[in-house]
C-alpha cells in the first residue's frame, strides 16, 4: 500500500490537471518562503519616501514654503516680465507657470527630464536630456531640432534680447543666433553646468573640474582657475561682476579681471546661486542650505527645512528656490515602484506578501500534521475499541469542540506572548477534534461490517484489524481530512493574526490584513486587501487540489469512469 | 441496553462534561489573565476603593472559594454581573444570543441546503465539465478566508456600489420595541444581507465536498447496483437511495457547524461590526470581564453538547447498522 502510494502519487499528480497546478503553486509558495530575501523588492518594514517638487518663496522678508506643486523634482525655476509671473521645470516634462498665485502644469510635446528654464525677449527656453530645447512663442511650446544628442544642463538668454547659451555634457555649448541653434566649439570634455549670459557680447559658463569659459559674443576662452571641485552654478547680473558656487560649498568671485575663491561658510553642496548687487547674494544647496551674502560676508540662513534645493532666481526683494520634498510614500496605488502599492506607512506591500509566505507555509503544514496524527488515531481508536475508550476519548473530543479557537489562542497568547508557535498548537491542539469525530463516524459504521468480523474470527489482533482492516477504508477521509487541516491551519493562521493575535513584526498575510483593518485605509485601498487574500485563496486551493488527486489515489473505487 | 438507558448515560455524560468544561475555564481565566481589578479599577483609585471592588466581585477570597460561588451561581443560573458593563450577563448575553443567531442559522440554512443538493449532484456528474466547475468553484469559495471576503464585498457593494450598508444590524438611530420589531424590517435584511451571503458562500463548500465524498462511497455499494437493475430512474436513485445514505457525516457536520456558530463567527462579526456573540465574548477575554466571557464560553459549551447528543441520536435513525451500547 505504501509503496503504491509512492509510486502513483507522481502519475496520479501528473494525470489530474488541477492537483499538478496545486503542486506547482505550492513548490512557488515554498521557493518564495525560502528565498523571501531575493524576491522581495524592498525590506518589508521601510517606510519607503517619494521626491515631490517644491517651492520656497522668500517675499517681505520671511521664507515661506510651498509644498508639492508638481509630481517631480523641479530642476530650477526663474522670474519673468515681473515678480508676478514665474516657470519652474523639472522631471519627467515638467514645465510649471505661476501666474495669478497659483502653479499651473504647462502642456510641453516631451516627458525627458528638463534641468533648466530661462526668459528674454517674448522667448521661454527649456533645456533637458537627449539635446532636448524647448521654446515657448507666441504662446505655443515647440521642440527644437539641435544637433547634439547630449544632455543639455543649463540655458541663459541676454537680457532684452532672443540670443541665448546652452550648455551641456562633455563641453557642449550651443548659441541661438536669428532664431537657429548652433554648436559652439569648446575645446573641452567635461561636463558644462550652468551658464550665465548678462549681455550679448558677455557669457559665463562653468562645469565639472572648475572649469570656466568666458563668451564674448563670437567665442569661448577657457578661464585658468585654481581648484578641481565641480561648479554647480554661475550668475552674473552684469558684465563685470559674477558668481559661481559648486561641491562642498566652494565659492567664486569674479570682480570683471579674474575668479578667486571666497570663503564661504557651508561644507555641503551649493546648488544655486543668484548676485543681487555686488556685494549682496544668496546661494541654495542641499539639505536646505540657504546662505546670504551681504556686505561681503556669507551668513547661514537657517529655515527649518531639510528638503534639497536645486535651483534659485530672485526679482526686486523676492527670492524663488524650487527644489525637491521626499516624504513618504504612503497608500500609493500599484507601480512599478511598488508591485501592489504601499501601506499608510508607505511600506511595500508586494514584500510584505512575499514574506507573509513563510508564516503561512510553517503554521499550515505543522499544525496540520499535528492535526491528522492526533485526529486520526483518536478517531479510529473511539471508533473501534467503542464502549469506555470511546466515552473518554468523545468526552474529550467534547471538551475541545467547546473551546471556541479564536478565544482559547487568545488566552494561550495572554499567558505568554504572541508568536507562530502559539498559533500553531492554538491550531494544533484543537482542531483534530472534526478531523476525530469524522473518522470516528466512518469507523463506527465499518467496524459494524462484515469484513471486520471475519478478520477477527480469523484470529487477527485488534491493532492489525485496525490499521490493516480498517485504516485503508478510512484513508481517503483521513487524507480528505489532512489537505482540509493544512487549509484550515493557514486560515486559522491569518484569522488569528487578523484577530491582532500574530507575533508582532512577523509579516503573515492576515498581518497585512489586520494592519490595513487598524488603519481604515482598507475601505478604499484594493491594492493592500487583495494581493494577501487571493494568496491565502491560491494556497488553500493548491492544497485542496492535491487532496483531490490523493482521494483518488487511496481509494481506487473512485477512480474515473 | 435499550435506547433509554443509553439516553439516560448520554445525558450524564452531557453534564459531567459541562462541569469539566467550567472547571477548565475557570482555572484557565483565573490563572491565565493578569489581576481582574486593573481592568476595573481606574489607576487614581484608593485602596479602599479597590477593596471594596474586589470584595464586591468576590476576588478577594482564596481560589478554591471562588471556585465554589461560581459553580453555585452557575447551578442556580446566576451567570453574574459584567465587570464592564455592570449589569447581568444573563440579559446581555441573551441579546447578544439572538443577534448572532439571526446572522448565522439563516447562513447556515441556506450554506446546507445548497450544498447538500449541489454535492449529490457532483456525484453524479462525476467526471463531467459540471462537476469540474463545481468543485472548483466550491473550493475557491471555501478557499477564501471569510474577513477577507467580507471585506470585499463591503469595499465594492458597500462603498463602490452603495447597495448595501457596511456595519451594524440597523441604521442609527433606531427605537424597537421589541425583538421581532427589531428584525422583520427592510432596514435590517439590507444590513443582513453582506454577511449572510459572505458566511454562506464559505459554508456551502463543505457539506457540498463532504456529500460528493460520501457519495461516492455509497455509489460503490451493492444496493446501488440493484436499484440500477430494477430499472429505477438515475434521479431517484441518486436523491433517494444514495442521498440517504450518504447523510450521515453531513449531520455530524451541521450539529457541529450549528454549535460553532453559537459563538458566532467572531471575524465575521469583527468586520460587519454586528453585536453579536463572538465580538462580545472577544471584547470580554480583552477587556478580563471574566462573568461574561466564562458565560459565553459557557453557552457555547452547552450549545455544542446538546447539538452532540442530538447527531448521536440521530445516527441510529438514520444507519441502522449503528447499535446503542
Amino acid at each position: 500500500m505504501k509503496y503504491d502510494a509512492v509510486r502513483f502519487l507522481w502519475k496520479t499528480i501528473r494525470q489530474d490537471r488541477l492537483a499538478f497546478f496545486g503542486v506547482a503553486v505550492l513548490f512557488c509558495l515554498v521557493a518564495i518562503a525560502l528565498l523571501a530575501p531575493l524576491v522581495a523588492t524592498h525590506d518589508p518594514n521601510e517606510m519607503n519616501h517619494r521626491v515631490e517638487g517644491t517651492v520656497f518663496w522668500y517675499r517681505d522678508g520671511e521664507w515661506v514654503i510651498q509644498e508639492s506643486v508638481g509630481e517631480w523634482t523641479l530642476n530650477a525655476v526663474t522670474f519673468c516680465y515681473d515678480g508676478d509671473t514665474a516657470f519652474a521645470v523639472g522631471n519627467h516634462g515638467e514645465v510649471l507657470k505661476y501666474s495669478a498665485g497659483s502653479w499651473e502644469k504647462e502642456e510641453v510635446p516631451t516627458t525627458v527630464h528638463l534641468q533648466d528654464v530661462a526668459f528674454g525677449e517674448n522667448l521661454v527656453v527649456v533645456v533637458g536630456e537627449s539635446g532636448t530645447i524647448l521654446e515657448k512663442r507666441n504662446g505655443e511650446w515647440i521642440i527644437v531640432n539641435t544637433p547634439v544628442e547630449n544632455e543639455l544642463f543649463a540655458v541663459s538668454i541676454a537680457p532684452g534680447t532672443q540670443k541665448a547659451l546652452v550648455a551641456g555634457t562633455e563641453g557642449t555649448v550651443l548659441r541661438r543666433l536669428n532664431d537657429t541653434w548652433e554648436l559652439v566649439d569648446t575645446g573641452a570634455t567635461e561636463d558644462l553646468l550652468a551658464v550665465s549670459f548678462p549681455a550679448e557680447d558677455t557669457g559665463f559658463i562653468v562645469g565639472r573640474r572648475n572649469v570656466i569659459f568666458h563668451y564674448d559674443g563670437e567665442t569661448l576662452s577657457r578661464q585658468m582657475v585654481m581648484g578641481f571641485r565641480d561648479l554647480y552654478d554661475v550668475h552674473a547680473p552684469t558684465t563685470d561682476m559674477a558668481l559661481a558656487v559648486g561641491e562642498r560649498g566652494t565659492i567664486l568671485h569674479y570682480t570683471g579681471t579674474a575668479w578667486s575663491a571666497m570663503y564661504g561658510p557651508e561644507a555641503r553642496d551649493l546648488r544655486g546661486v543668484r548676485l543681487i548687487e555686488e556685494d549682496k547674494a544668496v546661494a541654495v544647496g542641499s539639505h536646505g542650505v540657504i546662505i546670504r551674502m551681504d556686505q561681503g560676508q556669507w551668513m547661514r540662513e537657517d529655515t527649518g527645512y531639510r528638503r534639497h534645493l536645486r535651483g534659485i532666481d530672485a526679482f526686486g526683494g523676492m527670492l524663488i528656490a524650487s527644489g525637491t520634498d521626499p516624504y513618504v510614500n504612503s497608500l500609493a496605488r500599484p507601480s512599478v515602484d511598488h508591485w501592489f502599492g504601499t501601506t499608510h506607512l508607505g511600506r511595500d506591500i508586494y514584500s510584505q506578501v512575499v514574506y507573509g509566505s513563510r508564516a503561512a507555509l510553517t503554521v499550515g503544514f505543522l499544525a496540520a500534521i499535528m492535526v491528522a496524527v492526533i485526529g486520526t488515531n483518536v478517531g479510529l481508536f473511539a471508533g473501534y475499541f467503542k464502549g469506555r475508550v470511546d466515552g473518554l476519548l468523545m468526552r474529550i473530543v467534547d471538551i475541545m469542540y467547546a473551546l471556541p479557537l479564536e478565544p482559547f489562542a487568545m488566552i494561550l497568547v495572554l499567558l505568554s506572548r504572541p508568536g507562530l508557535t502559539i498559533i500553531i498548537f492554538a491550531v494544533g491542539l484543537l482542531t483534530w477534534r472534526t478531523t476525530a469525530r469524522i473518522i470516528r463516524s466512518q469507523v463506527l459504521s465499518l467496524a459494524a461490517r462484515p469484513f471486520v468480523k471475519a478478520a477477527r474470527i480469523a484470529g487477527a489482533s485488534d491493532l492489525r484489524i485496525l490499521y490493516v482492516h480498517i485504516a485503508p477504508n478510512i484513508l481517503p477521509l483521513a487524507f480528505l481530512q489532512l489537505a482540509v487541516s493544512v487549509a484550515f491551519a493557514i486560515t486559522a493562521e491569518a484569522t488569528l493574526s487578523f484577530l491582532g493575535l500574530g507575533p508582532p513584526r512577523i509579516y503573515s498575510w492576515g498581518t497585512i490584513l489586520h494592519e490595513a483593518r487598524l488603519s481604515g485605509a482598507w475601505r478604499t485601498a484594493w491594492w493592500w486587501i487583495i494581493p494577501p487574500g487571493v494568496l491565502i485563496m491560491i494556497t488553500v486551493v493548491s492544497v485542496f487540489f492535491i487532496s483531490r488527486a490523493l482521494e483518488v489515489l487511496t481509494n481506487p473505487r473512485l477512480g474515473k469512469r | 441496553m435499550g435506547m433509554r438507558g443509553y439516553i439516560l448515560r448520554r445525558a450524564v455524560q452531557v453534564l459531567l462534561t459541562l462541569w469539566v468544561i467550567l472547571t477548565l475555564l475557570f482555572f484557565l481565566f483565573r490563572l491565565g489573565l493578569p489581576d481582574p481589578t486593573l481592568a476595573l479599577v481606574s489607576e487614581g483609585l484608593s485602596p479602599e476603593d479597590r477593596m471594596l471592588v474586589a470584595e464586591r466581585f468576590g476576588l478577594e477570597r482564596p481560589l478554591w472559594q471562588q471556585y465554589f460561588i461560581y459553580l453555585r451561581n452557575v447551578i442556580s443560573g446566576e451567570l453574574g454581573t459584567s465587570f464592564h458593563y455592570k449589569a447581568p450577563v444573563a440579559g446581555i448575553l441573551g441579546e447578544k444570543f439572538l443577534n448572532t443567531m439571526v446572522l448565522m442559522l439563516p447562513a447556515i440554512l441556506v450554506a446546507y441546503s445548497i450544498g447538500q443538493l449541489l454535492g449529490v449532484l457532483l456525484a453524479w456528474k462525476r467526471g463531467t465539465r459540471l462537476e469540474f466547475t463545481g468543485v472548483s468553484l466550491g473550493l475557491i469559495f471555501r478557499s477564501a478566508p471569510m474577513f477577507w471576503t467580507g471585506m470585499l464585498f463591503i469595499m465594492l457593494f458597500g462603498i463602490s456600489l452603495g447597495w448595501f450598508p457596511t456595519s451594524g444590524m440597523r441604521t442609527l438611530p433606531y427605537e424597537a420595541s421589541g425583538f421581532l420589531d427589531k428584525i422583520f424590517t427592510l432596514d435590517f435584511l439590507r444590513h443582513l444581507f453582506l454577511p449572510v451571503l459572505v458566511i454562506a458562500l464559505y459554508y456551502a463548500g463543505l457539506p457540498m465536498l463532504i456529500m460528493r465524498n460520501t457519495m461516492l462511497e455509497v455509489m460503490g455499494e451493492d444496493f446501488i447496483e440493484f436499484c440500477k437493475a430494477r430499472g429505477l430512474s438515475m434521479r431517484r436513485i441518486m436523491y433517494r437511495h444514495a442521498a440517504r445514505n450518504a447523510l450521515l457525516p453531513i449531520v455530524t457536520q451541521a450539529a457541529i457547524t450549528i454549535g460553532l456558530a453559537v459563538g458566532g463567527q467572531v471575524v465575521v462579526e469583527v468586520v460587519f461590526s454586528w453585536p453579536g456573540l463572538g465580538l462580545e465574548m472577544l471584547q470580554a477575554v480583552r477587556t478580563s470581564d471574566y462573568p461574561l466571557a466564562q458565560a459565553s464560553f459557557m453557552l457555547m459549551a452547552a450549545m455544542i453538547l446538546v447539538l452532540n447528543f442530538a447527531t448521536d441520536l440521530i445516527y441510529g435513525k438514520l444507519d441502522p447498522r449503528v447499535v446503542y451500547s
